[in-house]
């Protein structure tokens, strides 16, 4: 009974891990019956009673899921003495920088001057479509815009969206939802 | 040897049970009373997870009252188990072993002892086994002569999100019941099948230094780069043969809509608006539909590819910033009350139709077919794939426990 409860199990995780073969998960074979009385909204079963092609469905997948061409983390950026630099943050739906960023805004260009990075624009958990993307990167573009009117080259700026992909807090609170609009600064 | 495959046949089905949310019943009054019998030799749990699949699906067809109590009854036999004795339709199972991974599967419809259909199956991946349940009650429902359900055997193509900047792309059935992860280890977005017949699938990577939208194979996990672009890179539709694509770029920081020939890897620009247009969706060869935020909020206009006059689509609603087209039907997002919801309408009329009260509703993508409309329902924490049947006004939903979806199609 152990021998088969073991073989069981490592059949099992071999069935788990995707083991499949490139041949069709399922076939299938039909028939009408041939004592069928036709009924209202009913149809009889199709007579050539050989394979439905309709029926046949592809493996998923023998493909890794792993993948390898992912590079390394981006890392916060930091100024010149370490200083670390400030995330902007924007109201809902909005894009503009706000009178409040503006001081982060140039504290960051000062300490950013000569260096290459790129902004990350983000957003809250309110809808995941493309909209909700465009709008992270215009945050990032607002942000890119007023740094380039502080001297700093627009060509060492890179932007990305990440849309609500990378929340800082997860609360269901408008507090955190306001902490989530907001772009960073990575060095790359 | 025989208890081997039992056992591994067992759990494979047990991972992954159906598991469906009906969100809104129609009255079943009038409808036939319809049950499911197990007639495989040997009963076991994996049989009889495998009435409810069946059962599932069944209420899904809606061609039925479908009595979801378990019952077994010899195969052969046209009576009804005692249990079911009332009942007008009888769909029976019968599930072997086939030895190796998969098994076969016989099924027999009786209605009043007259067999109306028989069919044999071979599953040859027992862990797909609820792709077998999806193929039967699509065979069911197109000899019973009910809606086109071909949406039903499809596999859906989602974006998981797992985590700040990681998520997972992942190839499963409309119930979410099976599911398996075909990329991992980044950030992904948009992931969206390349063609018909779902061979191959576009994505973007957030991972790389620019947005870059990548075309891979789904059997062989080869992939290439089609295009990068600061800031946002998106796969926004394909056209009907596949070689044509709506992506949204924005090379100086500026979301825009962009046409691309899969062949001659033309390239052009449609919109050029300096606000944000994304979303395109294909309204035939030379039109489409789009999400512009010109107006001062993001709704729904239509412009020709080639042509510089834009139409606007929608007239109600201050927030409509996702849509998706099918013929003259276009789906779309609005924020309504607390709310997003999903509205239809006919661009040859001006009818507007609800489709969803509850939840945040997003990302709506219609059907091959028109027939069905899939979309992501968020409920709290609770992330979930909504199906809404619009011929039978019925809706069902159906919860990933892992994760949040960002994007989905099928």
């Amino acid at each position: 009974m152990k021998r088969i409860a073991y073989m069981s199990a490592v059949l099992a995780l071999l069935v788990f891990s995707g083991c499949s073969t490139k041949e069709p998960a399922i076939d299938a074979t039909e028939n009408a019956a041939g004592n069928t009385s036709k009924t209202a909204g009913v149809t009889n079963g199709s007579q050539t009673g050989l394979s439905d092609n309709a029926a046949v469905i592809s493996p998923i997948t023998n493909a890794s899921s792993a993948d390898t061409s992912v590079a390394g983390g981006n890392n916060s950026a930091t100024g010149a003495n370490g200083q670390a630099i400030t995330s902007v943050l924007f109201d809902y739906d909005k894009f503009d920088i706000r009178e409040d960023m503006q001081a982060a805004i140039n504290v960051n260009s000062g300490l950013l001057k000569g260096k290459t990075f790129k902004l990350e624009g983000n957003c809250d958990e309110f809808g995941s479509d493309e909209y909700n993307f465009a709008l992270g990167l215009k945050r990032a573009n607002a942000v890119k815009t007023a740094l380039v009117n502080d001297g700093i080259s627009a060509d060492s700026i890179a932007m990305v969206s990440f849309g609500e992909g990378n929340p800082v807090c997860l609360e269901k609170t408008p507090e955190c939802w306001a902490k989530n609009r907001r772009v960073d600064f990575k060095l790359p | 040897m025989r208890m081997v495959w039992i056992f591994l046949f067992l759990g494979s089905i047990s991972l992954w049970g159906a598991d469906a949310t009906l969100e809104v019943t129609k009255n079943v009054g009038g409808l036939s009373k319809f049950v499911i019998e197990d007639g495989s030799e040997t009963k076991i749990e994996a049989t009889q997870k495998f009435h409810k699949m069946l059962s599932a699906d069944m209420k899904v067809v809606s061609l039925f009252d479908v009595d979801e109590s378990y019952a077994a009854q010899n195969y052969e036999s046209t009576q009804p188990s005692l249990e079911h004795k009332d009942a007008a339709y009888v769909l029976r199972y019968r599930l072997v072993s086939d030895g190796k991974d998969g098994f076969k599967a016989d099924i027999k419809l009786v209605q009043n002892t007259l067999v109306l259909f028989t069919k044999t199956y071979y599953l040859k991946q027992s862990e797909m086994v609820v792709f077998l349940a999806h193929s039967i009650a699509y065979d069911i429902n197109a000899k019973m002569g009910g809606a086109p359900l071909e949406w039903m055997k499809r596999k859906v193509l989602l974006v998981r999100l797992t985590g700040a900047k990681r998520s997972d792309i992942i190839a499963a059935d409309y119930t979410l019941s099976y599911q398996k992860v075909i990329l991992s280890g980044g950030m992904y977005g948009f992931a969206k099948w390349a063609n018909r017949e779902q061979t191959d699938f576009y994505y973007t990577s957030l991972s790389d230094f620019r947005p870059t939208i990548y075309k891979a194979n789904l059997a062989s996990g080869d992939k290439k780069a089609i295009v990068s672009s600061d800031g946002m890179a998106v796969c926004s539709d394909v056209s009907e043969d596949g070689t044509k694509l709506l992506l949204t770029l924005a090379p100086n920081g500026q979301p825009d809509i962009y046409w691309f020939d899969t062949v001659t890897k033309e390239k052009k620009r449609v919109t050029d608006y300096s606000g944000i247009d994304v979303n395109g969706q294909f309204m035939g060869n030379d039109t489409i539909a789009f999400v512009s935020n010109r107006l001062g909020n993001p709704n729904i206009f239509s412009k020709k590819i080639d042509s510089s006059a834009i139409n606007q689509l929608v007239f109600e609603g201050k927030n409509n910033s996702s849509c998706s087209t099918y013929r003259n039907l276009l789906v779309y997002k609005t924020r309504d009350g607390k709310g997003f919801d999903l509205h239809l309408i006919s661009l040859n009329s001006n009818g507007v139709r609800r489709l969803t009260s509850s939840g945040e509703n997003d990302y709506p993508r219609f059907s091959y077919d028109g027939e069905a409309i899939l979309h992501i329902k968020q409920e709290g924490p609770r992330s979930s794939l909504g199906i809404i049947r619009l011929g039978l006004n019925k809706s069902f939903a159906f919860p990933l426990h892992i994760g949040r979806i960002q994007s989905i199609d099928w």
